[in-house]
């Protein structure tokens, strides 16, 4: 598989959104992808997050800031 | 015999989820397909809010209403489920004995967003939540390697087109 841009999480096996339930985990996952999906310009370029799993604060991101893409 | 062999895979499953250590041994010793030829590429041109967004996910996420994933063949099956757009999180299941889907299982978010990105298409932040999803099972090897190169991935991909699917957001299991 040849995905044309990635996003990477070194977190457990089936968990790549994050733990059930932690809504703002999960949106700033997808906050990352879709803000990648605009940044990455070569294809097949891999972005390893740096999210640490529970010891991040994932508060501080906001979908707002999708707005200007 | 096929009842020992799901056994073991839910087995190996789980420790690989619990213990790092042993989930990269087996990724090492695991080597993917991979098809000669350059990455697709598209260039984005719409703005997020004007674009739909649809899931393809090889987390085996079915409707409860569907045929579950065989798990009963050890090659996997490449088969394809299409999901709709409505379908509540209560209407969906998950079949794979690959992976430890037991926390997907109290919130299929993990693996399938979509209430967050119903939440995003409320918010106006995209335009809308696809009518369509897609949906595999990730342990796919031997002769369906290429039912699914040839068959039931290009089947998405049509559908995608034709539905006028703006992105695709892939998630593994």
């Amino acid at each position: 598989m040849k995905p044309p841009r990635t996003v990477y999480l070194r977190w457990p096996f089936g968990h790549p959104l994050g733990e059930p339930f932690n809504v703002p985990q999960q949106q700033a996952v997808l906050i990352e992808a879709f803000k990648n999906l605009y940044s990455i310009d070569v294809p097949g370029t891999i972005v390893d997050l740096p999210f640490k799993w529970r010891r991040e604060v994932y508060d501080r991101y906001h979908a707002d800031e999708l707005r200007a893409l | 015999m096929g009842d020992f062999l799901r056994l073991k895979n839910r087995l190996l499953a789980k420790m690989s989820t619990a213990i790092p250590f042993v989930g990269k041994i087996l990724t090492a010793l695991y080597h993917p397909s991979e098809r000669k030829g350059e990455v697709p590429w598209t260039v984005v041109v719409k703005r997020l809010r004007e674009c739909s967004v649809s899931i393809v996910t090889t987390a085996g996420v079915h409707r409860k209403d569907q045929t579950p994933f065989d798990m009963k063949d050890p090659n996997g099956d490449p088969s394809l489920r299409i999901i709709d757009g409505v379908a509540s999180v209560g209407e969906l299941m998950i079949t794979h004995d690959y992976y430890d889907h037991r926390d997907a299982d109290k919130d299929i978010n993990i693996v399938f967003p979509i209430e967050r990105l119903r939440e995003f298409a409320e918010d106006g932040i995209i335009k809308a939540v696809a009518d369509i999803h897609f949906s595999y099972m990730g342990h796919i090897v031997g002769p369906h390697i290429r039912t699914l190169t040839d068959v039931t991935a290009p089947e998405a991909a049509r559908r995608l087109k034709s539905e006028g699917v703006d992105i695709a957001l892939l998630t593994p299991g």
